[in-house]
């Protein structure tokens, strides 16, 4: 009765409100309406409370106070009510859920019901525990939604967060797995929940029971959000393992006593059927329609996964077949190279140094013999062997120069590009940043390089001043000559640059000539490679 | 005169001991390696060290290295650089310090006993000479050449080669008078101030490196 008294009196609240000063406040708001709700909800509870107990006595004091107090926050805080709302409908709808599983085990154990155990849900007045329990899920569930729905009408805290979870359900829907398809674990985890007993008990076991399904179904939750395929897996898994669990408790019926199972009491033959047979059968099927999708998209990931490594091996296998065929070509070229260079070497030594050497020995040969006879014609002899030998040097040395140069050898890089910048007729100004050594195959044909582009600007471009500029950064070793002069130079012209270019690519390097008519004329090379951890070579 | 040789080939070592003491100087050592050859020079201080670039332990430029580090400890040592070629980095290195008495020549100088036993003893009296393939590159350079006259660039080729007015004199074929003006000229155009000549050329060669 009391109940009826409370629920009244928040109605009367309410309409006063309605039409009282106050009323434009909430009625006006946006969310404000909403508060209205709220004292309403709280009364609900108080059909809700069991009646027996000094823990039920309490609360049935304390009934009134909590629906007072709402009204208060109603009145005074509309917003902060409005927003409490939603959390006091999803709160009765689990409530309800509770009680639904509470009735079913009475009905279960026989328990009849007395005065005090009769209750009032929302609308539903409890008389009888087996029935009326079948009324009271439908009503919870729709507490649950509208706590849903208000939850976001109101944009009470969670919402965005409830909302980003749904939104990303929603967007990851068909990626490796059928729409829908792992929303079947909720099934599952309510499956759970039912089966889970002690609910005969209103203290510790229910709320323990309650605490651990909330967290299980957070769990999931989580798997839900984190991989959907797992969570579909799980969820085949599980409804074939419960429905075997349903046929299990049927079958054995009497001797092992059912209990609940899902919806349904096994407590006679029609329920065992309908409960254990039907609702089992439900279950396993569904379990088994989800089974074998669930392993084709397994399949199919792998499948997938596959596909893209064959695809990048077939990438890859491309990508070396054309840097087989770059590396046979530079390698012919550098051979070639190589061959004709020792041929001129070869020859440059046979001409020259070698044949010098020979004219002086026979000179001194021919002196030995005058200089008895006449010592002025032998001594003209030995300054000519003199010179011979001098130019033989100069030859020799020249030679040597083009091979490798001794200041390279001797400095590395960095001081070798700042002597041949010495060397150039013209005006030359280096930025050489190089922060270890160059390796010396790498070293010699940028050297080279860079001597062969301060030839060409001294010589054609008609430039005052030439800029050398070497750095290293991220594996690549750049390093650019440019000229102020009229420009106009044409990349294919000289056979010098082609020489270079054959040079650096062996080294995967490359040459690039910009010279448009009017100048300026910019040679750039690059070429990937290690820098040892030599001297730090700077400007 | 007292000299101390560093040179790591064998041959021309004898070669130059030979050499040297056929014009009578007094070879006080002959070392093979830049540390022997460092502990040499600071321990005999000689007239003149002739030092070969490349000398051991890794054979690269020790040689020079070692040059500059006794100039370091002991100022206005007087150097005398040999090498089978000629670098202006490291003849601009060599003078950095100013302070004269250093030569820098190509080995096939020691053939002309006359132009090497010169070029000792101006290195030794604290003059610069240079290798006249060094200076050809010098000369070789544009914007240089601008602002010297003709006249005025042969001589100061040969005064960074290391000779003498009376020489210079001797071998353009004018009076010793008229190599002072032109010298002069050049110091004034290079923007010396008077001090005594001998600086000033080392000071006129620097200058005509650092360009």
């Amino acid at each position: 009765m009391l109940h009826y008294a409370l629920l009244l009196l928040v109605i009367l609240v309410a309409v006063y409100l309605a039409r009282c000063r106050y009323g434009a406040r909430y009625l006006d708001g946006k969310t404000g309406r909403w508060a209205l709700l709220l004292p309403l909800c709280t009364a609900a509870f108080a059909g809700v409370i069991p009646r027996s107990g000094t823990t039920g006595y309490l609360l049935l004091v304390l009934m009134p106070v909590l629906v007072a107090a709402s009204g208060l926050v109603m009145v005074r805080r509309p917003r902060l009510a409005a927003k409490a709302v939603p959390f006091t409908l999803l709160l009765l709808g689990l409530a309800g859920l509770v009680l639904a599983r509470k009735y079913q085990d009475m009905a279960e154990v026989g328990y009849s019901m007395g005065p005090l155990d009769s209750h009032w849900y929302g609308l539903t007045p409890v008389s009888n525990w087996a029935v009326l329990s079948h009324l009271i899920v439908p009503e919870a569930l729709l507490f649950l939604a509208a706590g849903m729905w208000l939850l976001f009408r109101v944009q009470a805290p969670g919402a965005g967060l409830t909302a980003a979870a749904a939104r990303r359900l929603w967007r990851s829907r068909g990626k490796g797995v059928l729409p829908g398809q792992e929303l079947l674990l909720i099934v599952v985890a309510v499956m759970v929940a039912l089966l889970s007993g002690g609910f005969t008990d209103w203290a510790g076991p229910v709320l323990a029971t309650t605490a651990a399904n909330l967290a299980l179904a957070g769990a999931l939750v989580m798997l839900m959000l984190r991989s959907r395929l797992w969570a579909a897996t799980m969820a085949a898994a599980g409804l074939v393992v419960l429905g075997f669990y349903g046929f299990l408790l049927a079958e054995f019926w009497p001797t092992v006593p059912g209990g609940t199972y899902g919806l349904v009491s096994l407590n006679d033959t029609r329920t065992v059927f309908i409960g254990g047979f039907l609702q089992g059968a439900v279950l396993m099927a569904a379990g088994l329609w989800l089974a074998p999708r669930v392993m084709g998209q397994h399949l199919g990931l792998r499948e997938a996964e596959l596909a893209a490594r064959a695809g990048a091996l077939e990438a890859r296998a491309g990508v070396l077949t054309e840097r087989v065929q770059t590396l046979t070509q530079t390698r012919t070229e550098v051979v070639d190279t190589a061959a004709a260079e020792l041929r001129r070497i070869e020859r440059d030594l046979h001409d020259g140094a070698q044949a010098r050497l020979v004219a002086l020995g026979m000179s001194l040969r021919a002196a030995e013999r005058l200089f008895g006879t006449s010592p002025d014609a032998a001594m003209a002899l030995v300054s000519e062997a003199k010179e011979a030998s001098s130019k033989a040097l100069t030859e020799l040395r020249d030679l040597v120069r083009g091979i490798y140069p001794p200041v390279l050898a001797d400095r590395g890089l960095a001081d070798a590009i700042r002597a041949l910048a010495m060397d150039c007729p013209l005006p030359a100004v280096t930025d050489v940043r190089l922060p270890g050594e160059v390796e010396m195959p790498v070293a010699s044909a940028v050297y080279f390089s860079v001597a062969e582009a301060l030839t060409n600007a001294a010589k054609h471009t008609h430039a005052k001043t030439v800029h050398v500029e070497v750095d290293y950064r991220d594996g690549m070793l750049r390093a650019q000559v440019a000229d102020d002069g009229a420009g106009g130079a044409d990349p294919d012209r000289g056979t010098g640059l082609h020489g270079i270019e054959r040079r650096l690519a062996a080294f995967d390097g490359i040459l690039a000539v910009s010279s448009p008519p009017g100048g300026p004329t910019i040679i750039a090379i690059e070429v990937p490679c290690a820098l040892s951890s030599g001297k730090i070579s700077s400007c | 005169m007292r000299v101390v040789i560093g040179e790591d080939l064998f041959l021309l070592r004898e070669g130059l001991v030979r050499l040297l003491k056929a014009y009578e100087f007094d070879v006080v050592a002959a070392v093979g390696t830049a540390p022997e050859l460092l502990d040499a020079l600071v321990e005999h201080r000689p007239d003149v060290g002739i030092v070969d670039v490349r000398l051991p332990p890794t054979n690269t430029d020790d040689g020079l290295r070692v040059a500059i580090a006794a100039r370091a400890q002991i100022p206005g040592l007087p150097i005398l650089v040999l090498s089978q070629y000629v670098e202006q980095l490291y003849a601009r290195e060599l003078l950095a310090d100013q302070a004269g008495a250093v030569g820098y020549l190509l080995k096939d100088r020691v053939f002309d006993d006359d132009t090497f036993t010169g070029a000792i003893r101006a290195v030794a009296a604290g003059g610069t000479v240079l290798d006249p393939e060094v200076v050809k590159k010098l000369l070789g350079k544009r914007t240089k050449t601008a602002r010297l006259s003709p006249r005025e660039l042969q001589v100061m080729a040969l005064m960074a080669e290391g000779r003498s007015n009376a020489a210079i004199a001797q071998r353009l074929v004018i009076t010793e008078k008229a190599i002072s003006k032109h010298a002069a000229g050049i110091f004034a155009k290079l923007g010396l101030a008077p001090s005594d000549d001998d600086n000033r050329r080392v000071l006129a060669v620097l200058a005509y490196l650092d360009g």
